[in-house]
C-alpha cells in the first residue's frame, strides 16, 4: 500500500509528520512511534541493516542526550564534583532525542517504500514552478549523484588498498595520508564523469526527454486526510 | 589517437573485427561512427545521410556499448537505466516500458529489473549496458572492447548476446586486442596501426599478420587449426 502512495504526497506526510512531531508531548510521541513502527514493518524494512546504517546517528543522539542532561538546570540526580544530571535535563533530552527518531522513522518510510527514480520525479515536479531553475537538469543531477556515491567509496577503498599495500600506515602525517587519497580519488572520479557524460552523449541525452509519470488516486487522498488528523491530535 | 586516411565501408549485417594495439585508433574509429567525435575532413555516411548532418538519428541508429560498463550506467535500477535513452527518444510511457521489458528479456536480466546497477556482477553489467543500448532500437552495434576484465563466464555471456544480436541481423563491429574469444564469428577483419587501417580483409587471411602489428595471434590460428567458437 505504501509503495503505491504517490510520492508527492508521501513527502507531504514527511514534512507533515516531522514538522509536528517538533510540538508533540509524550503521549504524542508514544503514538506516532506505534504508527511510524506499523508503517516500517509493513514497508518490510529490512532491521538489520538499516541498523547498522543509523549507528552513527544513534551516536549523535546519545552526545544530544548526554549534553541536554548536563546543560538544562534543575533538580539534580546524580553530582559528581562539578558534574550535575538534572531530571528536568535528562526528560528534554529525552524528549529531543524521540522527537528526532521519529523524524529519522519518517524519512526511513519515506525512503524504504519510494523507488529512486519517483524521488527523481518528485523533485522535478516540485522546482518546476521555479523560473530559471532547471528543474530536469537538477533532477537527473541529484539521481546520477546517489548512482555514483557508491562507485565511488569503492573508488576510494580500492585506493585506500592500494597505498596500504605500499605501507601509508607509516607515514603519520594526516594531512599526507588525506593528500595522497583524495588526489588520485579526485582525478579518478573526474575522469569518469567524462566517460559518463560521453556515454549519455551516446544515449542521445538532453533536457528535453519523456517526462516522469506522476499521478494521484482516491488512496492518496485518503491518506492525506488520515495524516492531518493525525498530525492534528498531535499538535492539538 | 587521430585517424589518418580512413576509407571503410561495411556492408549491412557484417560482423566486423577491428584490431590493433593500444592506441591504435579504434576506440576513435567507432567513436567516429555515431558522431561522437566528428571528423575534420572527409564525411562518414550511415544508410546514405552524412553522421553530422542528424547526430540524434546516428546516435540512435548506432549504438555504442563502452570498455567501462560502470560508466555507462547512469540510473540507480536497472529498469531505470534501460529506460534512459527511450526516455531521451521523448517516447510515451507506454513504448518506453513495452522496450525495456524486451531489452531485459533479450539479455536475461528481466528478473533483476528493480536491482541497482551497482550489485550487479561484471557480465551483468556489461549485458546491462548492451540492454540500454538495444532499447533505443539500433541498427548497428559497436562494442569497445566488450570482454575487458571479465571472468570466463562473463565473456560467454556477454559473447552470446553479441552473437544473437548478429543473428537477429544487426550489424556489429567489436574494437579487441585479444581475438581469442571473438574472431570465430566475425566475417571481417579489420587491423589498425597508428590511426591507419593497415589490413582489412576476411580473417583467415590475416591471421597470421597480426602479430606484426601488435596483436597477438588467436593460439588455434598459431597451432594451424581452425579457430573454435568459446560457445560450443
Amino acid at each position: 500500500m505504501l509503495h503505491r502512495l504517490d510520492v508527492r504526497f508521501k513527502l507531504m506526510f514527511f514534512v507533515f509528520i516531522s514538522v509536528s512531531s517538533l510540538r508533540a508531548n509524550i503521549f504524542s510521541l508514544f503514538l506516532l512511534t506505534i504508527v511510524l513502527t506499523a508503517a516500517l514493518m509493513h514497508a518490510g524494512l529490512p532491521v538489520k541493516s538499516a541498523m547498522k546504517d543509523l549507528r552513527y546517528i544513534f551516536l549523535l543522539l546519545l552526545f544530544v542526550f548526554v549534553a541536554r542532561s548536563l546543560s538544562v538546570p534543575g533538580s539534580p540526580v546524580i553530582e559528581i564534583k562539578t558534574i550535575t544530571v538534572t531530571r528536568e535535563g535528562l526528560y528534554q533530552g529525552a524528549v529531543v532525542c524521540w522527537r528526532l527518531l521519529i523524524v529519522i522513522m519518517t524519512g526511513l518510510s519515506f525512503v524504504t517504500t519510494t523507488r529512486p527514480s519517483e524521488i527523481k520525479a518528485a523533485v522535478q515536479w516540485m522546482l518546476k514552478p521555479f523560473p530559471g531553475i532547471p528543474e530536469k537538469k537538477i533532477a537527473f543531477m541529484m539521481s546520477l549523484t546517489v548512482r555514483f556515491i557508491p562507485v565511488i567509496f569503492d573508488q576510494a577503498k580500492e585506493t585506500l588498498a592500494a597505498q596500504r599495500a605500499r605501507g601509508i600506515e607509516n607515514r603519520k602525517n594526516p594531512i599526507y595520508r588525506l593528500k595522497m587519497l583524495g588526489i588520485p580519488l579526485m582525478r579518478r572520479t573526474f575522469e569518469q564523469a567524462d566517460r559518463i557524460s560521453l556515454a549519455m552523449t551516446a544515449r542521445c541525452y538532453s533536457e528535453n526527454r519523456t517526462d516522469p509519470r506522476l499521478s494521484c488516486r482516491s488512496r492518496d487522498w485518503i491518506a492525506l486526510a488520515g495524516v492531518v488528523c493525525l498530525c492534528l491530535v498531535i499538535i492539538l | 589517437m587521430g585517424l589518418k586516411n580512413i576509407s571503410l565501408s561495411i556492408p549491412e549485417g557484417a560482423f566486423v573485427v577491428i584490431a590493433g594495439m593500444n592506441g591504435s585508433g579504434k576506440t576513435t574509429l567507432l567513436q567516429h561512427l555515431n558522431g561522437l567525435l566528428l571528423p575534420t575532413s572527409g564525411t562518414v555516411y550511415l544508410s546514405g545521410m552524412s553522421v553530422s548532418e542528424n547526430l540524434a538519428r546516428s546516435r540512435q541508429m548506432v549504438g555504442m556499448v563502452f570498455q567501462d560498463a560502470d560508466s555507462q550506467i547512469v540510473c540507480e535500477t536497472v529498469f531505470d537505466d534501460v529506460a534512459f535513452g527511450p526516455e531521451n527518444l521523448r517516447l510515451e510511457h507506454g513504448e518506453v516500458e513495452q522496450r525495456v521489458i524486451w531489452a531485459l528479456r533479450t539479455v536475461g536480466l528481466f528478473d533483476l529489473k528493480d536491482k541497482s546497477p551497482h550489485l550487479l556482477s561484471g557480465g551483468e553489467k556489461r549485458r546491462l549496458a548492451i540492454a540500454g543500448v538495444l532499447a533505443m532500437e539500433p541498427k548497428v552495434l559497436l562494442f569497445d572492447e566488450p570482454f575487458s576484465s571479465l571472468d570466463y563466464p562473463g565473456v560467454k555471456q556477454v559473447l552470446r548476446q553479441i552473437v544473437s544480436l548478429h543473428e537477429s541481423g544487426c550489424t556489429i563491429l567489436v574494437a579487441a586486442h585479444d581475438l581469442d574469444n571473438i574472431i570465430a564469428h566475425a566475417d571481417r577483419l579489420v587491423i589498425m596501426k597508428e590511426g591507419r587501417i593497415v589490413r582489412d580483409g576476411v580473417p583467415a587471411r590475416l591471421l597470421g599478420e597480426l602479430e606484426a602489428f601488435g596483436v597477438r595471434e588467436p593460439s588455434a590460428s598459431r597451432s594451424g587449426g581452425k579457430n573454435p567458437s568459446w560457445l560450443n
